[in-house]
């Protein structure tokens, strides 16, 4: 009896964009295109589930290892399932100089959850990553795709206030 | 008990010159091809053809080799037949039957080192696990006899002068194949690697 | 990316050869390149490797990643080597050499190199050689001794320590211990070039890389098992053999396989009487350094079932335990009262030997009546030109071919070694297969053609679409499979099929033969020699003689009123009908020629003695033919061999492939035939992965491939099993 579970498939719009990169890639070659149809995953659900990679797979016509391999190999790819916002505090050098550990303790503290989880309300995710390059305004956080920069841990009782009523 | 350990692994050169080649052998009725007695003498570098013996000369042999301990050798009229000499048992020199073969590489190592050798091997006789120690047991004295040669004529002299019956199983040579790392990245061959 | 010129990458190193060693040098051949190795000369071709071109000099340049048969990676770095006025060592195995390079393989630079790589392996390679199944067989172990230095500097240990890395489930054949794998990458690049199963990866980077098919997933390839040879470390071992013996006390017997028809080359490890592993042995004409599952793990099937003492039935119907003695009178006697009357049938596993000695037997008791199980048509040529039942192009041929079409025939579950040959035209030399018959996962791409015999009627006519793509391969092979002959339109099939090679070979290089028969069982084309008759059908003899027959299909139609007198080593179908049981010998017991689907000789070496009172089996004839009366004239192996030559010259040159020739005039012959097709379609008994494992009577008997199949039917139910077909 094989299990039963839920497919995975690109939403139209996200398919039409997936098809719009594979045709970036000479004829035959398409496989090329699988970081960025990863990417377009991600935008869709958050992270990658393991079906997603199957199903770009069979989109580019490669072994589902080659896609587990690509996948796998970049940090950015989120292998497990991250809540609507993922707050990524830098820890590099400058903003350590800032004093980013107490932004991250801050966050900590404020959420309940330590790095690399994720708060019971599935909101907020807690990750820890390198230097996000807007050194001059150090500490720096990045909650999804917007920079917080030039944080104190008032900011960040804020930010969160701010983020949890949306 | 087991068979003098001095008898394994003994390299034995070449530089045996043999005059009259083995045309009466006992070989007759083997398996193997016949042995061509031939008054051609060769040198070292020569191409061995199947199943036959090559007969050096001594004076091609002599300063080439690289273990030339005797200068001159004894011309021999007739089969030199040792085996009332060595102690062997009658009927482990009539009923034995000798592979000679180059010794096989193992396929979990990529080393060749030990195969460069002509190996003689008799039939295995039984073997059990002895009930004190599980150590194996066997009422074969020739079990670990297991001589390596350097030059396949040698393995073969050796069993016609001992009397046993002998076949030889051809080298297996591997052919050269082109390796190359650019046919990883081919355009459109299906070489091109999909992978590490 | 794709290779840039020496000069770009190592500016250098520059082309102009130092004085005394000009390039137009008289010595030198045209085409060939000269390199020194360690100050020695040699010759090679434009493309040859530093590792290629030491070798030709003997020397031998240590390496963990490259494989002669797989792709070159170059990421262990083990390999590199100094070349003169090079300011970084290079990797042997991938670097092409150019002219006038001196290369140093053990020069202090070379030396270092080594060192360090191997101290790199070690720092995160477990402490695990005592209970390592590698150790001793083990490259890290060998190559450490060798290159790597003597002293260690790792004192991290009381740090951070050493990585360990979670043991991945792929299936009951091969066990992994992760934490050992030093990431070479030959079980990736073998799965993926040789197997056809691109299911081992690398996910992960860096200290966290980790090999394996990142979801649990069995490996499911007929060749599993020949990673556990490429592994050069204890990563990837032997789950059968695991923990039982040590390399240094086994003993090597070279033989050959008989549970397909290939007759791959093999190893028989033995300690004290019992066989420990089966190994593959290279062989560059069968099965290069390759061997099936099958091959390698049913050894364990030769311990049980066997028949180990003769067995009568008693007049209750039990089949009892006797002597030697009351056994073979009994067999002499139902003999000598059969008048003649006595049918002998050969099974799949029987030997020359065995078989030509029943054969002498029977005919001189007056019976003509040898048939095996197999079955193949005897309209026609019949079993007459040998060409007609072998696999003609030979197996290393079938690389040279440029277009392959299988009729019914489902090679990577058939030969699989055959499937591997197959694909490694198609992945080198661009190789176009095409499929008629059950649609089959092989290994590789192909053109389907359907099922039905009807395409092979309309292709033999020249009718088909795909004819004209055939015309015009230059080396087209046609592989027909053996189990076809089992329909009643056996005959036809093989006489248009002949008919097609006919039509095809007029274009073709000269010497290239198109037909090719792809024989089941090993035991076929040695009997087919021998004169034995296929297509058996029982009819109602005095005496039944099974030679290792258990082909359940034709033996329940047993007649009543027959004796059955069955001699073979495990009790399958056979003995279960028997009357009288003579235990014989399975093929790692015995001295024996088995002759391959291509016509290749090859013999089988005794490893261990047969159980319990077993004996070889053609013994067992010559000892009722004293008993019957008719005392056959050898007593020795070699005049059995004698005989066997006297009978079929090329049966005793073990190791050459004689060929077969007569092809036109087969197919002139199969001519006149009524062409009676039948529309079944074109169907093989081995479909998928679980039906290769038990196909005769020593995997039947053996637990591991039991476990084989059990695991990939419960691979089958996951989410993560996809179909290929």
């Amino acid at each position: 009896m094989v299990e039963k579970e839920d497919q995975f498939s690109f939403t139209s719009i996200n398919l039409k964009k997936a098809k719009g990169f594979m045709k970036m890639y000479p004829k035959g070659k398409e496989s090329g295109a699988v970081m960025q149809l990863l990417y377009l995953v991600q935008e869709q659900v958050g992270w990658i589930p393991e079906l997603a990679m199957r199903y770009v797979a069979d989109l580019l016509n490669v072994p589902h290892m080659r896609v587990y391999e690509v996948a796998n190999f970049y940090t950015m790819y989120n292998m497990n399932p991250v809540g609507k916002y993922l707050i990524q505090v830098c820890r590099t050098t400058p903003c350590w100089l800032c004093n980013s550990e107490e932004i991250l303790d801050a966050f900590k503290k404020r959420l309940g959850i330590d790095i690399g989880e994720t708060t019971k309300d599935n909101l907020f995710t807690l990750t820890e990553v390198e230097c996000l390059g807007t050194c001059v305004n150090a500490p720096v956080v990045q909650i999804n795709n917007d920079f917080y920069e030039n944080l104190t841990p008032e900011k960040v009782e804020d930010i969160i206030t701010k983020l949890s009523n949306e | 008990m087991f068979v003098n350990m001095a008898f394994n692994l003994i390299k034995q050169s070449g530089g045996i010159a043999i005059k009259k080649a083995i045309s009466s052998s006992p070989s007759k009725g083997l398996f193997t091809a016949a042995v061509r007695s031939s008054k051609e003498t060769r040198g070292l570098e020569k191409v061995y053809e199947k199943n036959e013996p090559v007969l050096l000369e001594t004076d091609n042999v002599i300063g080439k080799t690289p273990l030339m301990a005797v200068q001159n050798y004894i011309e021999v009229a007739d089969k030199v037949d040792i085996s009332s000499l060595t102690g062997v048992p009658e009927e482990h020199v009539k009923s034995r039957l000798v592979k000679i073969s180059k010794a096989t590489k193992n396929v979990m190592q990529s080393g060749t080192d030990n195969t460069h050798n002509w190996v003689m091997e008799f039939d295995n006789r039984e073997r059990w696990e002895n009930p004190l120690m599980g150590w194996t047991s066997t009422g074969d004295p020739l079990s670990n006899m297991k001589i390596e040669f350097i030059e396949r004529a040698d393995a073969i002299n050796f069993c016609e002068k001992n009397g046993w019956k002998w076949y030889l199983e051809a080298e297996h040579k591997t052919k050269p194949r082109p390796k190359s790392y650019a046919i990883n990245f081919s355009w459109n061959k299906r070489t091109r690697a999909s992978t590490k | 990316m794709f290779r840039t010129t020496l000069q770009r990458t190592a500016p250098s190193i520059r082309l102009v050869v130092t004085s005394g060693q000009s390039r137009p040098n008289s010595n030198v051949p045209p085409s060939k390149l000269e390199v020194f190795i360690d100050d020695k000369k040699v010759h090679v071709d434009p493309g040859t490797t530093v590792l290629q071109a030491a070798a030709l000099v003997g020397v031998e340049i240590p390496r963990f990643c490259y494989h002669e048969r797989l792709a070159v990676a170059g990421n262990c770095r083990m390999c590199l080597v100094e070349v003169e006025r090079s300011p970084k060592p290079v990797a042997a195995c991938a670097m092409p050499v150019m002219n006038g390079w001196k290369i140093k393989t053990n020069s202090e630079l070379t030396r270092k190199a080594r060192e360090g790589v191997m101290e790199f392996l070690l720092m995160n390679h477990p402490l695990d050689c005592p209970i390592c199944d590698q150790g001793g067989e083990c490259d890290l172990q060998d190559q450490s001794m060798a290159f790597g230095s003597d002293r260690s500097r790792f004192v991290d240990i009381d740090f951070s320590g050493k990585r360990a890395v979670e043991d991945k489930d792929i299936g009951p054949l091969v066990k992994t211990v992760m934490t050992r794998c030093i990431h070479c990458t030959r079980c990736i690049r073998f799965a993926s070039e040789v197997a056809g199963v691109d299911d081992l990866g690398t996910t992960g980077r860096g200290s966290d890389m980790q090999v394996g098919t990142y979801i649990e997933k069995m490996f499911l390839s007929e060749l599993s098992g020949n990673v556990i040879d490429l592994c050069p470390v204890g990563a990837l071992t032997s789950k059968p053999y695991s923990f039982t013996a040590r390399p240094w006390e086994t003993r090597k017997t070279d033989s050959v396989d008989v549970l397909d028809a290939l007759g791959s080359n093999i190893v028989v490890s033995t300690r004290a009487g019992d066989v420990m592993r089966i190994l593959p042995r290279l062989n560059e004409d069968i099965n290069e350094e390759w061997l099936s599952d099958k091959s390698r793990f049913s050894y364990d099937g030769l311990k049980r079932q066997r028949l180990i003492t003769p067995l009568v039935k008693d007049n209750k119907g039990n089949l009892v335990p006797v002597e030697w003695e009351d056994a073979l009178v009994t067999t002499s006697r139902a003999l000598i009262n059969a008048n003649g009357n006595i049918v002998g049938v050969s099974g799949g596993l029987s030997d020359a030997e065995s078989m030509i000695a029943l054969k002498d037997l029977l005919n001189r008791l007056g019976s003509e009546e040898l048939y095996t199980e197999e079955p193949f048509p005897i309209s026609g040529s019949g079993t007459d030109l040998r060409s007609s039942y072998l696999l003609n192009s030979s197996i290393a041929g079938l690389e040279q071919a440029d277009l392959v079409l299988l009729i019914g025939t489902n090679p990577r579950y058939e030969a699989p070694l055959l499937n591997t040959r197959i694909r490694k035209a198609y992945v080198h030399n661009d190789l176009e297969i095409a499929l008629l018959g059950s649609k089959v996962d092989l290994s590789y791409d192909y053109e389907y053609l359907g099922e039905s015999p009807a395409t092979l009627k309309d292709l033999a006519e020249k009718r088909h679409a795909f004819f004209s793509k055939l015309s015009k391969a230059k080396r087209p092979v046609i592989i027909l499979g053996a189990q076809q002959f089992e329909r009643q339109d056996g005959a036809v099939l093989l006489a248009q099929a002949q008919q097609l090679s006919q039509e095809l070979s007029k274009n073709v290089d000269k010497g290239w033969k198109i037909l090719n028969v792809l024989q089941q069982v090993a035991g076929q084309v040695a009997a087919l020699d021998l004169g034995y008759k296929p297509n058996l059908r029982l009819s109602a003899p005095k005496v039944l003689y099974l030679l290792g027959a258990d082909n359940e299909a034709i033996l329940k139609n047993k007649p009543a009123g027959t004796t059955v007198i069955y001699q073979g080593h495990h009790g399958d179908a056979g003995a279960a009908i028997a009357d009288i049981v003579l235990p014989g010998a399975a093929y790692t017991e015995k001295q024996a020629t088995y002759v391959n689907t291509e016509g290749r000789a090859q013999q089988t070496l005794m490893a261990v003695q047969p159980p319990g009172m077993a004996r070889s089996d053609w013994k067992i004839i010559r000892a009722i033919s004293e008993f019957v009366g008719v005392k056959l004239p050898y007593d020795t192996l070699n005049e059995v061999r004698d005989r066997l030559t006297d009978v079929c010259p090329s049966m005793t040159r073990y190791g050459d492939l004689e060929q077969a020739n007569f092809l036109a005039q087969a197919s002139d012959l199969a001519k006149d035939l009524s062409f009676k097709s039948v529309s079944t379609p074109l169907n093989v008994k081995q479909i998928a992965l679980e039906d290769f494992y038990m196909t005769d009577s020593i995997s039947r008997s053996s637990p591991t491939m039991a476990k084989c199949i059990q695991a990939v039917r419960k691979q089958k139910e996951s989410k993560y099993y996809e179909s290929r077909i």
